[in-house]
């Protein structure tokens, strides 16, 4: 495989605090209030971007919104162009879906196939009443016809660059970076 | 290692077929056992499918009888969505008058991607593979050599019970010459760290028990002493017949697992066994329906754990 | 045919290595052995350092003709131990039906020589119809040609049979060659009783198997004052008690298989129990493997045999269970055991290995082919020309047997036969090689 090469820092920890913070705004605005809400992390990142935003909400409106985790491993259409196969994680939900207005989260939007992949893996689940999608970073390129519902910030990129939204819990630090692959 | 996560959300898989546990290690086994766990929750949700094996082509080709291994195996296919053929075979390839290398191109022929295999001949599901340049083939049962997905669940049901493994003490109980699954469990509780014993009558013992790498002891209590979990093996009735035992009575009186058996084990241990169980002969219905009893959660590992092993060998590309 | 003289190579008698680089062959008899012989009329074939070595004898071949000759016929039989360096094959009498009578004899040895390929020799069946239960007419198939009077495939199926016979055929008669096995202890058995049948489940042969049949021989050997060969010995129990009726003075010889010597039980447990080792007896352990090479130093292994025993491939390639035993080796036996030696027992001498393959078998053999074996003037010219220095890669799609698979399939090996004679006349040259 390619190596990747650090290019350039998009955003610094005190950026991205900056952009979790007005998606967890964002979001309550979108929904009127907390009623009947739930945030899903896509898995990995997307589900340490999801319980920020639960605190984030829990610290304005004084709600803790129901925080869930889906992996969409089962789910990908690539699987049989993938020599090895990816390690599936856990997927858990505090609740039911069924019924509730549900804000997917995850780092950066791309092709839009994960989300896709997630779209299928919560029908599996139940039937929400509704799901919208609130990311860090679209770098567009899409080739489904999906759209961030609340974006953090578009990054125009070439195919061969790589956006890398860094979480403290996992990488040790938070900010958002660009790299290429070298050839 | 070769199966620790290489980096987030990858690894290096590297077993295709699956014919024993031989090569395996042990971080590749806990791999699998976390996967299985994963798997273990798609069984609890309303809609128990996920898409991850649409269009690939299992098929089940049992030479030997075995419901309860075939369901499990078939149950776990179809919540992967695979397509599910089963093929049935009484009797041994040369008795349906074909070989077996015609099977192999049969089966390739029709487009097959996953075989799972239960033959009564030693070494088939082995051959079957070397003949097969596209499918892999997942054993179920070879004779008395091999049943490496009972091994698995019987790892993954100890582990969720007691924990990590490493050092904790086993003892295997009954025909462990003929047995496959004692050979299987024998080589995964081993390879993972634990302290495996043998019991059972002397002639159903291999003559070389330490090739096996284990100790064995003709008192099934001193076997039992100190263990975490005791497994009893399925006695079949046959081999009274051929004068290993003498008697269900007395192989029941001296190995049989009752109370009192147990009581020598560490509180709290365990009680397993592979199925069907023989009620009065390996083990007493006071052990078989006891609390410390996990048979009926065997049967459920079984299908999350072959769900993981069909996921992680036969996804993918080839 | 006229006259051959072969130049230049290192000459084994058939007892060790002459000083002598030449020797002259006219029509079917070594005429004169020496140093730079020259004859103008006479083939000339240059050795170039070249083992020359009296033909090897292979006491123990299966041909399966009559009644298998889709798995091996006589002819092809033939051919197969010429391309192996054996000038002179004893075919086993185990065929369908059996040769248990001098008509059978006969055809043996008739299909033999139409072969005209290595020299068929016959060996007949201690049992009629190889039944366990009369003697069969033994004389008359030693008027008719039987080497070796054997029930092969099995044992002599009764202590009282075996008796008999070993007094009916004395001293004067072919050996009585016993196929060492406890049936009851074998009933069923795939492997070695040890590692591999722990590891396999698959059911054991204990070594007590053939030591209890080996026990059997020599007490009766000792009470009848015959003559016993037990072939293909397995086991160092089994030596032991043979190399004590040897001390005691009985007439009890012995042979081992060119894959006990070379091959244990590791290999079908690093195979994935692949067909192509199951073989009776089973590849025992490491320390039987050992106690056969001690067996052939101390001089208590008289000969070492092939125990050809090919199948089609139809048959053969079956899982490991299902398969039936037995190896076929003879195209490249030789080749297995001269490499294996020179990698493991570097130190034993060639001789020795020779020895067990050309005049020490031949002396267990009738009177009349005893010369066999040696190489002197006035003998016959049985010859296998050795290559120490040839490596070639086992590749059994081109045998002249009908076999298609061994243990040694796509192994290179080193030290190979490259041409062999018959009573003077050429019946296999290694083609590649010129």
């Amino acid at each position: 495989m390619a190596e990747l090469r650090e290019k350039a820092q998009l955003m610094s920890a005190q950026d991205l605090n900056r952009v979790i913070r007005r998606i967890a705004n964002e979001i309550v605005e979108q929904n009127k209030g907390t009623d009947n809400m739930m945030l899903v992390g896509i898995h990995r990142r997307g589900v340490y971007l999801a319980r920020r935003i639960q605190k984030i909400i829990e610290e304005v409106e004084g709600v803790k919104v129901p925080c869930g985790e889906l992996d969409i491993t089962l789910y990908r259409d690539d699987l049989t162009t993938l020599f090895e196969q990816p390690m599936v994680h856990s997927t858990r939900m505090p609740q039911d879906i069924s019924g509730k207005k549900v804000f997917l989260v995850d780092d950066v939007l791309y092709t839009g196939r994960t989300v896709r992949a997630a779209l299928e893996a919560l029908v599996d689940l139940g039937r929400p009443a509704q799901v919208q999608l609130a990311v860090i970073i679209d770098r567009g390129h899409r080739e489904l016809p999906i759209h961030a519902d609340i974006c953090g910030k578009n990054v125009p990129t070439s195919k061969n660059e790589v956006i890398e939204v860094r979480v403290s819990e996992l990488d040790g630090k938070d900010e958002v970076v660009i790299c290429e692959r070298d050839a | 290692m070769s199966a620790m996560p290489s980096e987030a959300g990858q690894m290096v898989w590297r077993h295709k077929s699956v014919i024993d546990l031989d090569t395996w290690t042990k971080e590749e086994l806990y791999f699998l056992l976390d996967q299985a766990r994963h798997m273990e929750n798609v069984m609890d949700r309303p809609i128990k499918k996920v898409p991850v094996l649409r269009g690939k082509m299992c098929v089940n080709l049992f030479f030997e009888n075995s419901t309860r291994t075939r369901v499990s195996f078939e149950l776990a296919e179809k919540m992967l969505s695979a397509d599910v053929v089963n093929w049935s075979v009484s009797g041994s390839s040369t008795a349906k008058g074909e070989t077996m290398r015609d099977t192999a191109w049969t089966l390739e022929a029709m487009g097959a991607d996953i075989v799972v295999m239960r033959h009564g001949a030693v070494g088939a599901p082995q051959y079957l593979a070397s003949k097969l340049k596209r499918a892999i083939v997942l054993n179920a049962g070879d004779g008395t050599h091999a049943h490496p997905t009972q091994a698995l669940l019987d790892l993954y049901t100890a582990w969720k019970h007691l924990g990590p493994l490493e050092g904790k003490k086993i003892a295997l109980i009954g025909d462990v010459l003929h047995s496959r699954v004692a050979r299987s469990d024998v080589i995964g509780f081993k390879t993972i760290g634990c302290d495996v014993v043998l019991s059972g009558p002397p002639t159903m013992m291999p003559r070389d028990v330490e090739a096996l790498g284990c100790k064995y002891e003709r008192d099934p209590r001193k076997a039992v002493e100190g263990a975490e979990m005791v497994y009893l093996l399925r006695i079949q009735r046959e081999r009274q017949q051929d004068g290993l035992f003498p008697s269900v009575d007395e192989y029941h009186t001296w190995w049989g697992a009752d109370e009192d058996l147990m009581s020598y084990a560490k509180p709290g241990a365990l009680a397993m066994h592979p199925g069907p169980i023989n009620r009065g002969v390996e083990i007493a219905s006071e052990v078989a329906d006891g609390h410390q009893s996990v048979i009926l959660e065997q049967v459920r590992s079984g299908v999350a754990i072959r769900m993981a092993l069909l996921y992680l060998c036969g996804g993918g590309a080839r | 045919m006229g006259k051959i003289l072969f130049s230049g190579f290192k000459i084994f008698n058939g007892t060790e290595f002459l000083k002598d680089d030449s020797l002259l062959v006219e029509d079917e008899k070594v005429v004169k052995i020496g140093s730079g012989l020259t004859c103008s009329d006479a083939e000339l074939v240059e050795g170039g350092g070249k083992i020359l070595s009296p033909g090897f004898i292979d006491l123990h071949a299966h041909f399966r003709d009559p009644g298998g000759e889709w798995n091996e016929d006589i002819s092809s039989g033939a051919n197969a131990g010429a391309a192996g360096g054996f000038t002179t094959l004893v075919a086993m009498p185990n065929t369908k039906p059996a040769i248990s009578e001098p008509s059978l004899v006969e055809y043996v040895l008739s299909h033999g020589k139409a072969a005209k390929a290595s020299r068929i020799l016959p060996a007949g069946c201690v049992s009629k119809d190889r039944e366990g239960k009369e003697m069969a007419e033994l004389l008359k198939m030693a008027e008719a040609g039987a080497v070796f009077f054997t029930d092969d495939g099995a044992p002599v199926a009764t202590s009282n049979l075996l008796r008999l016979a070993l007094l009916y055929t004395g001293k004067d008669e072919p050996r009585i060659m016993e196929h060492p096995e406890e049936v009851s202890l074998f009933k069923g058995g795939q492997v070695h009783e040890g590692r591999v049948s722990a590891l396999s489940g698959l059911k054991g042969i204990p070594v007590a198997s053939e030591e209890i049949d080996v026990a059997r021989g020599i007490a009766l050997t000792r009470e009848t004052g015959g003559r016993i060969h037990f072939t293909h010995i397995s086991s160092k129990g089994a030596l032991g008690l043979i190399r004590q009726a040897k001390k005691e003075g009985l007439d009890v010889t012995c042979d081992t298989t060119f894959h006990h010597l070379t091959l244990n039980e590791n290999a079908v447990i690093n195979s994935g129990y692949n067909s192509r080792y199951k073989v009776n007896p089973p590849l025992r352990s490491a320390g039987d493997q050992a106690a056969l090479w001690e067996g052939l130093q101390d001089g208590t292994i008289n000969a070492i045999v092939t125990d050809h025993a090919p199948w089609h491939m139809d048959e053969k390639d079956e899982p490991f269970q299902e398969a039936p035993f037995g190896i076929a080796s003879l195209e490249c036996a030789v080749a297995v055991l001269l490499d294996y030696k020179e990698k493991n027992y570097p130190n034993i001498p060639l001789e020795l290995l020779l020895t067990k393959m050309t005049s020490s078998p031949a002396s267990l053999l009738p009177e009349k082919w005893q010369t066999l074996g040696r190489l002197d003037e006035g003998s016959f010219a049985d010859i296998t020309i050795i290559d120490k220095e040839r490596t070639r890669i086992v590749d059994c799609q081109t045998w002249k047997s009908k076999a298609r698979c061994c243990p040694w399939e796509g192994i290179a090996l080193t030290a190979w036969p490259v041409a062999t004679y018959v009573e003077g006349r050429k019946i296999w040259e290694d083609d590649e090689e010129l």
